[in-house]
């Protein structure tokens, strides 16, 4: 590029004193960075910012969370080993919440894949009122979850809710029915409207997939007299498999760290049937006031985050398609 | 003649076909905003009248109490001027920090590309509360607890590798021409970026900061465990936290929600496109 660029200006240059000048002043100024260099400009202050506000405390999480006491300023912190671990792993409350947590993801990632493709493929054309569809589906992503959390808990309230004089009017339930109060249910009534807020999310995911997928290869599949079925695996599912990843990193992260829709609809309860690795970590570090084994509990909550992402990449990445 | 009924017996499948993708549109329509057209509802209805079952769903008399109750009860106008504040902030500084490695990670050639960008995506997948208990002692020792910083510092470095992959996916597909043009008017590499590409990438920007922002309005745990004075809670905490004297109280809160909401239904309305655009940025070349 610097040759060819320099061949312009000495065409351009008469030969005179002036321009000659000129043209060295350019190839200086031109010449000052190069392009390692210029990267490096650019991009030291986004890696330092990531490191002090990103990667530090990851590893400082893992230093707290070998002492006890070292966030109380009247006490020394002192140095415990993997004490903190032991009394986090042999707690019966985490390793309910641990459940939980479990279950939430596994049963509402799933869920929202199967939805978020339905939706995709649905609103995958052009048609009239699209961007109506459009905003309806970006509507739950957009809606912050706290917030959801409160409407949805008075749309479930046991007395006076909207669900419950739905379900009574049909005839599914006699009477109301306390859907957040009952401890064998509040789990599946926070699963729904999780369910409820990002299938949209996977939707708008998937659909970019979808439209990057070009249209000769469903034309030829169709003159070959393959079935709409056989159109769907065989090429929509297969091309649409790294965009799937995509999405499903983007969803399990995110629901394995579940915390605003359990404080706000269940306050994880009742008992502790809704309570989350997040939010039982946030109560043990926060109420509590047990930093150590708060710290400890957030390096196992980033193990497993980690994880399940090498077991996504591993499984679905293919390298010959990026 | 049975090419004739043939035509027809198309003509009403394909009927049928329209019917049934209009009624799923609709239906999708409906499911999505059946909550917070309940929430309107409920915040119009005198307080007595939210509490009765069987539910009353078109309101006998409407009010606006719930909305002056909401206002004059917590400082709602304080709250959403501190979510403002910060959410701004945050979209200023992805922005800026985010096109300047944008432009490094897509139009530069150098070394150890490759592992730059897996540094700035994997610090995407890190869990928050991971982060969460040493930026708190953090924020406390440097005096940022309670402070609009204190959150924009967290949320901008949550959100950089987004912003990143956004300007990077965004400046792969612009001509090499553009650069070219201006180095061979004499521009520096800084030049070209400030008077040139910058110049053109408002598209991208416009998606990163309305992303952004929307993130920022909505983050909980940060904001709640950053700002413990009153004064300095975001909308999404205030509400979390607000409470009646005895009975919790569901009209009062609807209009509060519903306030909280309508900024975020504008944005979405003003840039439905821009933010579709940008959360499927990139997927699509995937």
């Amino acid at each position: 590029m610097a040759s060819d660029t320099g061949e312009g200006y000495s065409r351009s240059s008469g030969g005179d004193l002036r321009s000659a000048l000129e043209d060295r002043y350019r190839r200086y100024r031109k010449r000052r960075f190069t392009d390692g260099e210029m990267a490096a400009l650019l991009l030291v202050p986004v890696l330092t910012y990531l490191f002090l506000v990103s990667y530090y405390p990851i590893i400082d999480t893992v230093w707290t969370s070998l002492q006890t006491g070292a966030l109380l300023p009247t006490r020394e912190a002192e140095f415990v080993g993997l004490g903190n671990y032991v009394s986090v792993l042999s707690s019966a409350s985490f390793w309910n919440a641990f459940t939980v947590t479990m279950i939430y993801t596994f049963v509402s990632v799933p869920v929202e894949m199967v939805i978020g493709l339905g939706l995709a493929l649905l609103v995958n054309r052009d048609f009239w009122g699209k961007y109506v569809a459009q905003a309806a589906i970006l509507f739950p992503w957009a809606l912050p979850t706290i917030i959801n959390a409160r409407i949805w808990a008075w749309l479930f309230h046991g007395e006076y809710g909207v669900i419950n004089d739905l379900l009574v009017r049909v005839g599914i339930l006699s009477q109301p029915f306390p859907f957040l109060s009952h401890p064998d249910v509040a789990l599946g009534a926070m699963l729904f409207v999780t369910i409820w807020k990002t299938s949209s999310f996977v939707a708008l995911i998937l659909l970019a997939g979808l439209q990057s997928i070009p249209d000769h290869l469903y034309e030829a599949a169709h003159i070959d007299g393959a079935s709409v079925f056989h159109q769907f695996w065989s090429i929509t599912l297969p091309l649409l498999k790294p965009v799937i990843l995509v999405a499903l990193i983007f969803r399990t992260l995110p629901a394995f760290q579940a915390f605003g829709l359990p404080y706000g609809l269940t306050g994880g309860g009742p008992g502790e049937s809704t309570t989350t690795l997040v939010l039982w970590a946030h109560q043990h570090t926060f109420n509590n006031l047990e930093f150590g084994e708060g710290a400890a509990a957030a390096t196992i909550i980033t193990l497993i985050a980690m994880t399940i992402c090498v077991i996504y990449v591993a499984t679905l990445y293919e390298p010959e398609v990026r | 003649m049975s090419s004739d009924s043939g035509r027809r017996r198309f003509d009403l499948q394909r009927v049928g076909e329209l019917l049934g993708f209009y009624g799923s549109i609709v239906l999708i329509c409906l499911v999505s905003f059946f909550p917070i057209i309940w929430i309107l509802i409920t915040s119009l209805k005198p307080a007595s009248r939210v509490i009765t079952f069987p539910v009353e769903y078109v309101p006998r008399t409407v009010t606006l109490e719930n909305y002056v109750t909401a206002i004059q009860q917590a400082p709602f106008a304080r709250y959403l001027l501190n979510s403002l504040i910060v959410a701004s902030g945050t979209a200023i500084i992805c922005v800026v920090l985010g096109s300047m490695a944008g432009y490094a990670l897509s139009r530069l050639d150098f070394r150890f590309k490759l592992h730059v960008l897996m540094i700035i995506l994997v610090s995407a997948m890190l869990p928050f509360f991971g982060r969460l208990i040493p930026l708190f002692e953090l924020a406390r020792e440097t005096g940022l607890l309670n402070s609009y910083l204190g959150l924009i510092i967290p949320y901008s470095a949550f959100q950089l590798p987004f912003a990143v992959w956004i300007f990077q996916a965004y400046f792969k597909e612009l001509p090499d021409s553009l650069e070219e043009a201006g180095l061979i008017d004499g521009l520096s590499h800084i030049g070209v970026l400030f008077r040139i590409i910058l110049p053109v990438s408002a598209p991208a920007m416009a998606t990163t900061a309305i992303i952004v922002f929307i993130y920022a309005w909505n983050e909980f745990l940060f904001a709640l465990t950053f700002m413990t004075e009153d004064q300095m809670r975001t909308i999404t905490v205030g509400i979390a936290l607000y409470q009646g004297e005895y009975t919790y109280p569901w009209a009062t809160i609807s209009a509060a929600v519903f306030m909280s909401i309508v900024p975020l239904l504008l944005l979405m309305l003003f840039f439905q496109r821009k933010v579709v655009e940008g959360l499927t940025a990139g997927v699509g070349k995937a």
